[in-house]
């Protein structure tokens, strides 16, 4: 076996693109590559690590949280690790696809509609599983989030969700296996279901033979979507401290992910409130009454103002569906995705939607389903077309004032939680005069709140005001971020929600995992506490971190049936 | 009451269409059948005319019309989730292989049997089909009907009993029409945006009824539908298929290089 080439490039302007990301914020870095293979990273990573070099990873660079933008050092581009890898069938007829981490999204939706993959190099079993999956009914990969081009592997490193998170969950329960190469070039593989903390105590070993033993934090997460900081359970599988680790412990070079039959039969629909009161009713009853519900979704008055203005200024945006007027009672919108087994059932919801569009002040008669793909198509538009005007809307205020930037919350809080919360945005909107527009995941009670600064004293001021929601929703036991991941961009947000220590004991956790700090420098932990974590967990001082990362931690109290693997 | 009739066709979802080597024709399954999008905007331009006539007191009468297989029926019930208040359609083994000629004879009968044997006051058309692109068939059942015509419709304005006002596309520019009704119109694709069936819509489209008639219901000519019927012969029709596939060139750069070369016949010095 030849020894692999590695290709670090010095950062020039032709590589300005790779310094920054869709958080529409800007770093700074020295080199970059852009492997191809596990090996490739390994190697990469191997002369890195000797120079003690921060590492960012990048994928697609569709992040909204500036996981991908670097802060000095190496930038790890992955988007050439493009290929899929194989596909396995097992006895249960579920299918699942291994991909390198660098495919897009909608390419492997485009291979699964059309059911067919580029079989180059796969093995015999993989060529039959292929074979399986043509003769099957159409397969899906539930994860949706909005940006169809961003990339797997960042899609597990910050647990993305989307629309359709309400009926499937975010990325992580359908990541089955992955493979992460650590910052000094070492190997880890996980399997879901292989390695299991003990209480709140992992050990792991790499393919190099290394040991990782962990404390893990002792904080509980929140009941609500969560994508803030490192996913921790009693007991938990070692795979789901990876997934959402914001590139923060390893470079993924490979995922496992479940597939899933596709639903036989999606309709949506929108419908359309004179007020944000009742369209909170309804989307309380709707999560109570219907069965088949995919994703629930709001648009309040704001963002179908800004959809409006767009439409009629005739851009890209002309061919959006005409929007009934604001004074023809449609004021804000829910859109409500059904995905079931036949019509019969799709009926059945649709008729208990319209019973419930009577008892809130809904409308059946003005209400949009689309059954049809040129319907669905349309919808989708309607869509993704909010977030896009509202970055059109902030680029045309740059021009006056470059300073401003669009401020997107990204925050859940649990069911009962839904009223207050939305009570909380507009009463703190309205006092401080800002502009605004709020969509998103409302089924899941995560709205994301686009602060519009007219000025670089209502950016300043929307900023604080973000702030203090991170405080809010703490307190009503939510999220600060439920999709987007922590990343640069809510780092102070994390701290707000979990405090210093337990931010400590996630530092720690990282120590384990790569001692000098190099991976996603910048990303959930402040560089001072890093610093920190660093000294401890390769200095000579008497702390545990030291021990974990060097495989003798003498830790006891663990050792119970069931728990051998954690004793190092 | 005014009437006006939209014709709609089935016209399959993908871009990949099937055809039957024997006959030439389309195979028409009806697995991913759409409504052929321009008649979608014909179905619009007539439902907005309905609900400007409607707030005018005036009541107006949206008939859908549709040749082809038993499956389209679910295509027509969408109509009136959409607003259409009824809808015919014609399916008979006899209708097969017909071309726009036999196709717009039997759209023509259909049409008497739709209105009890009067004439609608307009019939609404897609410009074009997006499977044949012939855009034949409006001006045949104009011809066929005895009415005015205008193709490429890019706008309506409210019809009266006396006649209708649009506006068409031409090389020239916007050619501003007047026709009297009865009347045919085509319209083109993007004069208006298709609206989508409400709650309401669907569940009256559910329970609504679609009538099927065949050749001997509407009383059509037999030597005038289906291949009988149609002079237009298709001699050879064919959709062109990828012959070769493509190749990932893989390995180191050196090896890259070599493969490329390779490829290249050796042709790069």
């Amino acid at each position: 076996m030849g020894v692999t080439q590695v290709q670090i490039e010095a950062c020039g302007s032709e590589h300005e693109d790779y310094l920054h990301d869709e958080s529409r914020s800007t770093g700074f870095a020295e080199s970059i590559s852009f492997p191809q293979s596990e090996d490739e990273v390994r190697a990469i990573l191997r002369e890195l690590h000797e120079r003690r070099i921060p590492v960012t990873v990048q994928g697609a660079r569709t992040g909204l949280a500036a996981g991908a933008v670097p802060h000095g050092g190496h930038v790890l581009n992955l988007s050439r690790m493009n290929r899929v890898l194989g596909l396995a069938h097992d006895d249960a007829g579920t299918f699942s696809v291994r991909v390198q981490p660098g495919v897009v999204l909608s390419e492997l939706r485009k291979y699964l509609s059309a059911k067919r993959f580029p079989l180059n190099g796969w093995d015999e079993s993989s060529k039959a599983a292929a074979q399986a999956l043509a003769e099957a009914p159409e397969q899906m990969f539930p994860t949706d989030p909005t940006e169809s081009t961003a990339c797997l592997g960042g899609m597990a490193a910050c647990n993305a969700s989307g629309a359709r998170s309400y009926r499937y969950g975010p990325m992580r329960p359908h990541v089955q296996a992955l493979r992460m190469v650590l910052a000094d070039g070492d190997v880890l593989a996980l399997r879901r279901g292989a390695v299991s903390a003990c209480g709140r105590k992992l050990a792991l070993t790499t393919e190099g033979g290394r040991r990782i033993v962990a404390d893990l934090p002792t904080y509980t997460m929140p009941h609500a979507k969560n994508a803030s900081g490192y996913y921790i359970e009693d007991d938990m599988d070692a795979i789901d401290l990876v997934i959402g680790s914001d590139g923060t412990l390893g470079v993924i070079t490979e995922l496992e992910l479940a597939l899933m039959p596709a639903p036989a039969v999606i309709w949506a629909a929108s419908c359309f409130f004179t007020d944000e009161q009742a369209a909170l009713d309804a989307t309380v009853s709707v999560r109570a009454g219907l069965s088949h519900v995919a994703a629930l979704e709001y648009f309040d008055p704001a963002a179908l103002d800004i959809l409006r203005r767009a439409k009629a200024s005739g851009t890209a945006f002309a061919s959006l569906p005409d929007l009934p007027a604001e004074h023809d009672g449609a004021l804000c919108c829910l859109y409500v995705e059904l995905h079931c087994a036949d019509e019969d059932q799709a009926m059945a919801d649709l008729g208990l939607l319209a019973e419930i569009l009577g008892k809130t002040g809904g409308d059946a008669q003005r209400a949009w389903v689309a059954r049809t793909a040129v319907d669905r198509e349309a919808l989708t538009f309607f869509r993704h077309a909010v977030p896009e005007s509202v970055n059109m809307l902030i680029d045309e205020r740059r021009r006056t004032d470059a300073s401003i930037t669009k401020l997107g919350s990204d925050m859940s809080v649990p069911n009962e939680r839904l009223h207050d919360v939305v009570a909380l945005y507009r009463a703190t909107l309205a006092k401080e005069g800002l502009q605004a527009a709020a969509w998103g995941h409302i089924g899941d009670n995560h709205l994301h709140v686009n602060v519009l600064p007219r000025s670089h004293d209502e950016f300043l001021r929307g900023k604080r005001l973000f702030e203090r929601w991170a405080h809010e929703v703490t307190a009503m036991g939510g999220a600060v971020s439920a999709e987007h991941g922590v990343g640069k961009l809510k780092r102070d947000f994390l701290a707000i929600m979990y405090g210093d220590e337990h931010l400590r004991e996630m530092a720690r956790v990282k120590g384990a995992f790569d001692p000098y700090g190099q991976l996603g420098r910048g990303n959930l932990f402040p560089e001072e506490l890093l610093a920190a974590t660093e000294e401890a967990s390769t200095g000579a001082g008497p702390d545990a971190a030291a021990d974990f990362a060097a495989g003798t931690s003498g830790a006891a109290g663990f050792e119970r049936p069931g728990c051998e693997g954690v004793s190092a | 009451m005014m009437h006006i009739v939209v014709c709609v066709k089935a016209v399959p979802g993908s871009t990949e269409v099937r055809m039957d080597p024997v006959t030439h024709t389309i195979i028409r399954d009806g697995g991913a059948a759409v409504v052929n999008p321009f008649d979608a905007t014909a179905l619009e331009v007539a439902l907005r005319i309905k609900d400007a006539r409607a707030n005018m007191g005036r009541p107006t009468r949206v008939s859908t019309l549709s040749m082809g297989i038993p499956a389209t029926e679910s295509l027509l019930r969408d109509c009136i989730a959409r607003g259409a208040d009824d809808a015919l359609l014609l399916s008979d083994r006899a209708f097969a292989g017909a071309d726009t000629l036999a196709t717009s004879y039997a759209l023509s009968c259909g049409m008497h049997a739709l209105c009890d044997g009067t004439a609608p006051d307009l019939v609404l058309c897609g410009k074009m089909a997006v499977d044949g692109d012939t855009a034949q068939i409006g001006p045949e059942l104009a011809g066929l009907l005895d009415m005015a015509c205008a193709t490429d419709v890019r706008s309506v304005e409210v019809p009266s009993p006396g006649g209708v006002v649009v506006r068409r596309a031409t090389d020239q520019g916007i050619e501003r029409v007047e026709l009297p009704l009865p009347a045919v119109l085509t319209i083109a694709k993007d004069a208006v945006q298709p609206r989508m069936p409400s709650i309401a819509g669907v569940f009256a489209a559910r329970d609504a009824e679609v009538r099927v008639l065949g050749a001997h219901g509407v009383g059509a000519d037999s030597a005038r539908i289906g291949l009988a019927g149609s002079p237009t012969q298709v001699v050879r029709s064919f959709v062109p298929e990828r012959e070769a596939a493509g190749e990932d060139v893989l390995g180191d750069v050196a090896a890259q290089a070599a493969r490329v070369r390779e490829l290249m016949g050796g042709a790069c010095a």
